[in-house]
C-alpha cells in the first residue's frame, strides 16, 4: 500500500472516530434532557447509570457474550445459506422462476411472529432462538446478494470467457468481489434486526443474554441496571457496526476511495 | 520473441486466422454474409464500416464468443470452437473490474492460465507496466485513473498473456486526440514487439490508416473488401498529403 493511501485511511479513521464521539455525546445529551424533563426514578441520569456499571459489569459481560454468540451463529449461518442461494438465484433463470415468488411473498411478513412456531418445533433452548433470527434475516441476505450479482455487467463475464475461466474462477475473480459490497450492506441491516429480534427471543427460557438481563432488571424494578443493559446493547451494536466498517475498508477498498 | 511467436513460425502457411464463407444473423436478420478473410501472422488490420454493418459481430466471431451460422473459422489451421487463451480482446467499454488495481488487472490473465511461477509472473507484470508507463499507478483502482490510464491498463491486461491475436473494438473512441495518439502509438509498438495479428475495429478513418497494414471495409451487405494501406508501410503521418488523400479515398468508399 502506498504512503498516500495509508494517509488517506488514517484520515478517514480519524473522521469516523470524531463522528462516533459526536454521536455518543448527542445521545447522552438527549438522555440527560429526558432525565431532567421526566424527573422520575424510571429514567436514571446517564451519569448515575455509568457509575452503576461496575456493580453489574461482570454479569453483563457474560450476558453480552451469550447474545453475541447467538447473533454471530445466526448471521454466519445466514451468510452460508444466503450467499450461495443469492448467487444461484441470479445465475439460474429456472431457480429464479421457482423461488423468487416465494421469497417475494415471505419477505414483507413480520417473521418474528413465527416465534411460537419455532418454540414448538425446536424447543425452548438456543436452537429455536438462533433459527428464529436466521429465519428473520436470511431472506434479506438472499435478496441483497441476488440483486448484487444481477448488477455484474454482462461484459465482465465476456472478459472471463476470454480467459476460458472455470465456474470456480468466475466465482473467485468476478462474482465474489462484485457482491462483497452487497454482503456488507446486507450485514449492516441484518445485524440491527438480529439484535432486535434476539432481544425478543431472549425473553423466554434462558438465563443468559442481554434481552433477559434487561427484562429481568425491569421486573426487579432496578432501572439503573435496566439502563446499563440497554446501554450495553447499544454499545454492542455500535461495536459490531464499527467492526463491519473496518472489515469493509480492508476487504472492499475500491468502494469508497476518491475518484480521479 | 515469445513462445507464441515461435509456435507461429512452425506453421508455414503464414495465416493465423481464416474465415470461410462466414455468415451470421441475429434472429433471422443477417449481419455478416458470406465473408471470406485471411489474417496473416503478425499483420495488422483495421476494420471499418458504417454503424450496424457488423464490425463488432465479426470481432466477436473471431474471438469465439459467437459461432458462425454458416461457414467456418480456423485459427492456426484448427477450427475455432470457442474462446482461446491466445486471443486477447479489448472492448470499447474496457470492462476493467472495479475491484482490481492496475497491477491486479494485469496479473489476472496469468493467474487464469494456472501459472505456478509466482515470481516469474510478477516480474512479467512489472516489466509490462513499466513499458506502458503504469508503474506509478500500479496500486490505483480504475475509478482513480484517467481515460488514457484506464486504456493502458486494459492494454496491459490484454498483452500480458502475449497473445497471437489481438482484437480491439473501438478502444480509443472515448479519448481526446492527444491521449488517443499516444495509445495508438503504444498499440502499434506492442503489436510489432509481440508480432501478434491485430484486428482493430474503428470508425475513425485516420486511426484505421495509422494502425492497419490493410484496411478491411465492411460494406452494408455484410461482406468485406480488403484494401492495402500504403500509409502504414511508409509510416506516413496525419500531416502528410498522401495520408490525407487516402483518408478522402476511404471516406468516399464508405459512403
Amino acid at each position: 500500500m502506498t504512503e498516500k493511501i495509508k494517509r488517506h485511511y488514517r484520515g478517514r479513521r480519524k473522521n469516523k472516530a470524531g463522528e462516533l464521539l459526536w454521536g455518543l455525546l448527542s445521545f447522552l445529551l438527549l438522555w440527560e434532557i429526558l432525565y431532567l424533563t421526566v424527573k422520575n426514578h424510571t429514567i436514571p441520569s446517564p451519569y448515575l447509570t455509568f457509575l452503576y456499571f461496575p456493580n453489574v459489569g461482570n454479569r453483563l459481560i457474560w450476558h453480552l457474550l451469550a447474545s453475541l454468540a447467538r447473533v454471530g451463529t445466526a448471521v454466519g449461518v445466514s451468510l452460508l445459506i444466503g450467499v450461495p442461494a443469492g448467487i444461484a438465484l441470479s445465475a439460474s433463470k429456472g431457480l429464479r422462476k421457482l423461488f423468487s415468488p416465494f421469497v417475494y411473498f415471505i419477505y414483507p411478513i413480520p417473521k418474528v411472529a413465527f416465534l411460537p412456531v419455532f418454540m414448538l418445533l425446536f424447543g425452548l433452548g438456543n436452537l429455536s432462538k438462533i433459527l428464529l433470527v436466521i429465519w428473520i434475516i436470511v431472506f434479506q441476505i438472499i435478496l441483497a446478494i441476488r440483486d448484487g450479482a444481477d448488477q455484474i455487467p454482462k461484459i465482465f463475464y465476456k472478459v472471463m470467457a476470454g480467459y476460458q475461466a472455470t465456474p470456480l474462477k468466475n466465482l473467485r475473480y468476478l462474482i465474489i468481489p462484485a457482491i462483497l459490497p452487497y454482503i456488507f450492506s446486507s450485514l449492516r441491516i441484518s445485524l440491527g434486526i438480529s439484535l432486535a429480534s434476539l432481544f425478543f427471543a431472549e425473553n423466554y427460557a434462558t438465563k443468559y443474554g442481554i434481552g433477559y438481563f434487561i427484562l429481568s432488571a425491569w421486573t426487579k424494578m432496578n432501572y439503573r441496571e435496566m439502563f446499563c443493559g440497554i446501554l450495553a446493547l447499544g454499545l454492542l451494536g455500535i461495536f459490531l457496526f464499527v467492526l463491519l466498517d473496518i472489515m469493509e475498508e480492508v476487504l472492499v477498498p475500491w468502494s469508497k476511495e476518491e475518484t480521479h | 520473441m515469445n513462445e507464441n511467436v515461435d509456435q507461429r513460425l512452425i506453421d508455414g502457411s503464414g495465416i493465423l486466422a481464416r474465415l470461410r464463407n462466414v455468415s451470421f444473423d441475429y434472429g433471422g436478420k443477417p449481419v455478416i454474409k458470406n465473408v471470406n478473410l485471411e489474417l496473416k501472422k503478425g499483420s495488422s488490420y483495421s476494420l471499418i464500416g458504417q454503424s450496424g454493418t457488423g464490425k463488432s459481430t465479426l470481432l466477436n466471431l473471431a474471438a469465439g464468443f459467437l459461432r458462425p451460422k454458416e461457414g467456418s473459422i480456423e485459427i492456426l489451421s484448427k477450427p475455432l470452437k470457442g474462446t482461446r487463451k491466445e486471443t486477447a480482446i479489448m472492448f470499447q467499454e474496457l470492462a476493467l473490474f472495479p475491484w482490481q488495481t492496475v497491477y491486479q488487472a494485469a496479473l489476472m490473465p496469468l493467474k487464469m492460465s494456472n501459472g505456478k511461477d509466482k515470481n516469474g509472473m510478477e516480474e512479467r507484470v512489472i516489466k509490462l507496466l513499466e513499458e506502458l508507463g503504469l508503474t506509478e499507478l500500479k496500486d490505483k483502482y480504475p475509478h482513480q485513473l484517467s481515460g488514457g490510464e484506464r486504456q493502458r491498463t486494459a492494454l496491459a491486461r490484454g498483452l500480458i498473456g502475449e497473445p497471437d491475436l489481438l482484437l480491439m473494438d473501438e478502444p480509443t473512441s472515448s479519448l481526446d486526440t492527444v491521449t488517443k495518439e499516444s495509445i495508438q502509438e503504444l498499440i502499434r509498438k506492442q503489436q510489432q514487439k509481440l508480432q501478434a495479428t491485430l484486428l482493430f475495429v474503428t470508425h475513425d478513418i485516420e486511426e484505421a490508416l495509422l494502425l492497419g497494414e490493410k484496411i478491411l471495409l465492411l460494406n452494408g451487405e455484410g461482406s468485406v473488401l480488403t484494401i492495402d494501406n500504403p500509409c502504414y508501410l511508409r509510416k506516413q503521418q496525419r500531416k502528410d498529403l498522401a495520408f490525407y488523400e487516402q483518408c478522402i479515398y476511404l471516406k468516399e468508399l464508405l459512403m
